[in-house]
């Protein structure tokens, strides 16, 4: 098992408030790995710091053994909480925006649409249509994504943070808000992508959906990694009951001693 | 030239009383910018406004000062009122370009509106108080631009009075800080923002007035110092009120200093240019912006 | 059939001067394709990568400066005024440009508008070079190897196909890869940056090509004026190319160049007055803002839009 993602002593703070605070884990190559916590736990910049959306205050993240601390958010593809798609692009035009495929391809091959820029559109565009297809979206592929209802605009989401055929993805909070029923489909979705080579970090609140689908959980608290493991014995540790379940405990005392 | 303390006192009193001037047009522009978050490209009109507002005053109200004053600060009210109902009011959040796109089309009528009706040419204000003065050894001062002064110095102790001790001026502190928790306190913001522009447009009204009888009136007037304005406001911290008053005050002293020593002529270029360096090194402002909560 | 009604605008257009056979509807016509062209620019700048930039007036100027001064004052010609206005304006908005599109939205609008405003001094004040408010009038004719473009008729040629030129180059990137990204960009930031876009990079190219291309509007334009002084500067051309950007439809090439010919009677209609020219330009401006803030082009999109709702559901 080798680790994908490792990150090491990760920390950051708001005015005072640690919202991360010295939190360590590693996510292995080919698994899915879900982290949860109850709500302030520092899931959401966690993953803002490690995927380059924030700058870590101290801490390192290294991706299949290179360091990427601090780089700029192109090494690892993810999906955001509020879900956001390019509302006045079609379908196909929200995933075309992958800068990956076109690595190769200069800006002179795009301006003058040279034989080079025309293939890897070509493949680019094969690619789009095949995970639309996979998310389950193909009926509307010409509709601007702007009147995609929200559970279909977190697919498209989906579809897109898969564009680049990346390593790592990191799905922040990708069923929040989706229809019930369809949330098994999505469950699937992740696991026929998993199958195929991609290795997932998860946020979520669901715990019930990240404790189906998960190899391993990260249960974070306060800033803090409290315990991590497979998910049925995260789900029955007594530490993680505590968190989710103390919070009421921990205001009323915190409100007692503030009068 | 002489480098005499006389000299020198003189230079530092025109500074003090340009910068009074432009801390009464950029102080309301960033108290707008701080409820509203925009930019009011038309605040420079409402200084013509009110200064126009006083010049027609004054023969109805027999030069009298005071009267005229009054008068043409109540219009320039009114006018701040029917802005904001009939245009600003319409605006959403985060309409940053849209808002300069509105506020310049109403700059545009506002400025060439009064071109069109009172000529470009410009003119002569008289008041009861004339060109007398008091004299201060070798300075001369008319107690036009005393008493203007001093009525932009009341106005900022009102000012403050108001922002920290009233409902009416909290409010909009409260709002320009924190909106949603100020929201989710009762407060309304369609009040505050039509206080919060009725305000800065008198106060842009008044520094017309006052300056009425200083200079010359003429359609263009507020063009020259607004787009100065605009940079103090991002200077002195977008949204932030004291840190708008410093930056204007000490723009008007550093332009008084550099007119009395240097040649007149690359003065107003190179302090475009200083605004631009500092804006680019510090796009925050040199202070905090205004308690505005980004993000 | 694009490529038809493409052909006969063209035909229309080329067909101007002898039929009316008259200079001043010639002129007229001439420079509304000029505006046009720094209006498609300033799309690229607004339209395409949302950047409000006030600067454009600025370069505009620039443009103008640079050909009048490398014909009357440095012994050049034209065409060699035209490649000097490029590069300087390239120059200028690459070391403008950078430092300013790292700064916030609102300061970036400030340091344009700034900007402008700036570049107009320096031609007022920098005598020795600009002649200040007498400006540098006598421009004379441009000419290519002899044939001189020495009246109004044939003056209007050379607009309209650098206008051809011009359009077509902002269409193909408008329409390229590189235009799709800009309009990412613009839509939504940190999406398209987590699909690997640098956004700085795509908006400075965006800001420098702006500034060339109205540079050349702007520099060809004082030779049809024959004359260029700190008046060229004047907000009036940065309001009338918004107005041109704003009513066409932001973000939307056709109708834009739509919107700057149809526009080109407006100015000459509304010459009785100055004043209120500018009057009704700014109500237009306001108008346009309460009721069309996307433009014409804007309004079809959105029933096109609603229609596709409906039938959708």
């Amino acid at each position: 098992m080798t680790a994908l993602l490792e990150v090491a002593d990760l920390a950051k703070a708001y005015r005072g408030v640690h919202a991360v605070d010295g939190v360590s884990f590693a996510v292995a190559s080919g698994t899915i790995t879900g982290m949860i916590g109850p709500n302030g736990s520092g899931k959401s910049t966690t993953i803002d710091c490690l995927s380059g959306f924030q700058r870590a205050d101290r801490g390192r993240v290294s991706l299949d053994g290179h360091d990427i601390t601090g780089l700029a958010p192109q090494k690892i593809a993810r999906t955001f909480q509020t879900v956001r798609v390019f509302d006045q692009f079609d379908l196909v035009a929200n995933l075309m925006v992958a800068v990956e495929p076109f690595r190769r391809v200069g800006w002179h091959d795009a301006l003058a649409r040279t034989a080079r820029y025309r293939a890897a559109r070509d493949a680019a565009e094969a690619r789009a249509h095949e995970l639309i297809e996979l998310v389950g979206l193909t009926r509307l592929v010409a509709a601007p994504a702007g009147i995609l209802s929200y559970g279909q605009k977190k697919l498209l989401a989906l579809a897109a943070a898969l564009m680049p055929k990346p390593r790592l993805v990191v799905l922040d909070e990708p069923v929040a808000g989706v229809n019930p029923t369809r949330i098994n489909e999505v469950a699937d979705i992740l696991r026929k992508v998993n199958a195929a080579g991609a290795t997932f970090l998860i946020v979520e609140h669901n715990v019930e959906f990240i404790t189906g689908l998960c190899d391993h959980v990260i249960v974070l608290d306060q800033g803090k990694k409290l315990v991590e493991g497979p998910p049925a014995e995260v789900h029955s540790d007594q530490r993680v009951l505590d968190a989710y379940l103390g919070i009421d405990e921990r205001q009323t005392s915190a409100v007692a001693e503030a009068s | 030239m002489q480098l005499s303390a006389t000299y020198l006192l003189q230079l530092t009193m025109n500074g003090l009383m340009l910068g009074l001037l432009y801390a009464l047009i950029a102080v309301g522009l960033a108290l707008i910018f701080g409820v509203l978050e925009i930019i009011n490209f038309a605040h420079g009109e409402f200084l013509t406004l009110g200064a126009f507002a006083m010049a027609l005053a004054l023969p109805v109200c027999g030069l009298l000062y005071w009267p005229a004053l009054a008068v043409a600060v109540a219009a320039s009210a009114i006018a701040g009122l029917a802005l904001y109902e009939l245009f600003l009011a319409k605006l959403g959040q985060g309409e940053f370009e849209r808002s300069i796109l509105i506020t310049m089309g109403i700059s545009m009528i506002l400025l060439y509106g009064m071109q069109y009706i009172f000529t470009a040419t410009p003119r002569m204000v008289d008041t009861s108080l004339g060109f007398a003065g008091v004299s201060i050894g070798a300075i001369r001062i008319t107690w036009t631009r005393i008493i203007g002064s001093a009525i932009a110095v009341a106005a900022f102790l009102l000012l403050y009075a108001v922002l920290n001790l009233t409902q009416f001026g909290r409010a909009m502190r409260a709002i320009a800080q924190n909106r949603e928790a100020a929201l989710m306190v009762g407060i309304r913001p369609r009040t505050v923002a039509r206080n919060a522009v009725v305000l800065a447009t008198a106060l842009c009204g008044l520094a017309g007035a006052a300056l009425a009888p200083i200079q010359l009136v003429q359609p263009a007037m507020g063009q020259a110092v607004i787009f100065k304005a605009f940079a103090l406001v991002i200077i002195g911290g977008l949204g932030n009120m004291p840190g708008a008053f410093v930056t204007a005050l000490a723009l008007g002293m550093i332009e008084s200093w550099i007119g009395g020593f240097f040649d007149v002529i690359w003065q107003e270029a190179a302090v475009f240019a200083l605004m631009i360096a500092v804006v680019m090194v510090k796009p925050d402002g040199l202070f905090q912006r205004g308690g505005m909560r980004v993000g | 059939m694009k490529q038809l009604l493409f052909a006969a605008a063209l035909l229309a257009l080329a067909a101007v001067p002898p039929s009316f056979g008259s200079n001043y509807i010639t002129g007229v016509v001439l420079s509304g394709l000029v505006f046009t062209v720094a209006a498609a620019a300033l799309n690229l700048v607004y339209g395409y990568a949302g950047l409000l930039s006030f600067a454009q007036l600025g370069f505009w100027g620039i443009g103008g400066y640079c050909s009048a001064l490398t014909v009357m004052r440095f012994g050049g010609n034209f065409w060699e005024g035209l490649l000097v206005a490029a590069l300087v304006n390239a120059a200028i908005a690459a070391a403008v440009g950078l430092p300013t599109l790292r700064t916030g939205r609102h300061a970036f609008v400030i340091i344009t508008l700034s900007f402008a405003l700036l570049c107009g001094l320096v031609a007022r004040d920098w005598v020795s070079l600009t002649r200040g408010p007498l400006g540098i009038p006598g421009l004379p004719a441009p000419s290519l190897f002899g044939f001189a473009f020495s009246t109004v008729p044939r003056f209007y040629y050379l607009v309209l196909a650098f206008a051809v030129l011009a359009l077509g180059f902002l269409f193909a990137l408008g329409t390229s890869r590189i235009g799709d990204t800009l309009r990412a960009i613009k839509q939504n930031e940190p999406l398209a940056r987590s699909q690997g876009v640098s956004p700085l990079a795509y908006k400075l190219a965006a800001f420098v090509i702006g500034a060339i291309v109205t540079g050349l509007a702007g520099a060809i334009y004082v030779f049809y004026l024959k004359i260029v002084d700190p008046l060229f500067l004047d907000f009036y051309y940065m309001q009338t190319f918004l107005i041109v950007v704003i009513i066409g439809g932001a973000g939307n090439f056709w109708g834009v160049v739509l919107a700057g010919l149809v526009m080109v009677a407006l100015p000459e209609a509304l010459r009785f007055s100055n004043d209120l020219r500018m009057v009704i330009y700014g109500a237009i401006l306001v108008v346009a803002m309460l009721v069309l803030p996307r433009g014409v082009a804007g309004w079809f999109a959105d029933r096109r839009l609603a229609a596709l709702r409906a039938s959708l559901k």
